[in-house]
């Protein structure tokens, strides 16, 4: 078998321990407690930020929707995206979880003509709905069971896009 | 004993959400952290990168452009990088495995699934200040070592073919 250059392994100086000093014995608990309460605070704004979040989903929606073009899905790939990581920060953990199925439903069928529209519609709507309805609580039964359902939908639209490639 | 001093870090943000940003800024700057740069892409931070050499980057991934991962690509080998060995802490809503490793390939040191919380940033900053990965160069990857820590020694035959451990200067 033919030999490739080697391998080289090296340790760089940590110059980041250099600057910050300290030990992690010595970790300044009143400064996670004041990122704690600063986190805390930001929370009077999560439900502007949420409403953002929210409107450029549709929009982008709404954007893949009239042209049915492919950066336009990506654009809503990276709406839904947003929301699946904030949104549960954002006090809407429900809204995560759709996001995130509608995630998986695009990023595994790609390109707009493959991802089934009427699934993404009711993705969208579901967003829609848990926002409306402030629905926060994550064992909302009738909000739960939707999600469920619509998990379900994405992994039988995705098995069968694979039974037919 | 004292705690680490953040506010000698010099610290870059990069996401294209400015609520994200917000949020982590926020928490930074609750450490200590004063120094902090933010770009809502890759191309801004990237610029940035090569104006202010930041001590440590927070990276989210989908950005309109270029990508985080092509982001963490360019700073590891590009010749115009001005520092191939920055910390690169990736905050992402990618939590599959597959994404992990991707990152991982990309030379990111430290992968941070969203939501984030304030344990979240803390433990991966600690990671890269207290346990700094060495680096491997090969034909076809330069960046942290990809084999995770486990904590111990490893006691069996080296694997690497051609190992080399030597320490660099600079």
């Amino acid at each position: 078998m033919p030999k490739g250059p080697p391998t080289e392994l090296f340790m760089p100086p940590n110059l980041l321990k250099t600057k910050v000093g300290g030990t992690i014995a010595g970790l300044d608990t009143a400064a996670i407690k004041r990122a704690e309460a600063a986190m805390e605070n930001l929370k009077t704004e999560f439900s502007d930020w949420i409403a953002d979040d929210i409107a450029r989903f549709v929009n982008a929606y709404d954007a893949f929707l009239a042209t049915k073009d492919h950066s336009r899905c990506s654009n809503l790939f990276r709406a839904s995206h947003d929301l699946k990581g904030q949104a549960a920060t954002f006090e809407f953990p429900l809204v995560a979880r759709v996001a995130s199925s509608l995630c998986k439903l695009i990023a595994t069928l790609g390109s707009h003509d493959k991802v089934p529209l009427p699934l993404v519609e009711a993705h969208v709507d579901a967003i829609r709905v848990i926002y409306r309805d402030r629905i926060k609580d994550v064992s909302n039964l009738t909000a739960l069971t939707l999600v469920e359902e619509l998990e379900k939908r994405v992994t039988k639209a995705l098995a069968h896009a694979s039974h037919e490639s | 004993m004292s705690g680490y001093r953040f506010d000698k870090l010099k610290i870059l943000v990069v996401d294209d959400n400015q609520h994200m940003r917000k949020l982590v800024i926020t928490v930074l700057q609750a450490f200590g952290t004063t120094h902090i740069l933010e770009a809502e892409d890759g191309e801004r931070a990237w610029a940035i990168m090569r104006e202010a050499n930041p001590d440590v980057v927070l990276l989210d991934w989908q950005m309109p452009g270029m990508t985080g991962v092509e982001f963490a690509q360019m700073v590891r080998t590009s010749p115009k990088t001005p520092n191939p060995f920055v910390p690169i802490i990736m905050l992402t809503g990618h939590t599959h495995i597959d994404h992990v490793r991707q990152a991982r390939d990309a030379g990111v040191n430290e992968f941070l699934a969203k939501p984030v919380s304030v344990k979240g940033i803390l433990t991966r900053l600690v990671s890269v200040i207290e346990q700094p990965r060495p680096f491997v160069r090969t034909s076809t990857y330069f960046g942290p070592c990809r084999r995770r820590r486990t904590g111990g020694e490893y006691k069996g035959t080296e694997r690497r073919s051609t190992a080399e451990v030597t320490a660099v200067d600079g």
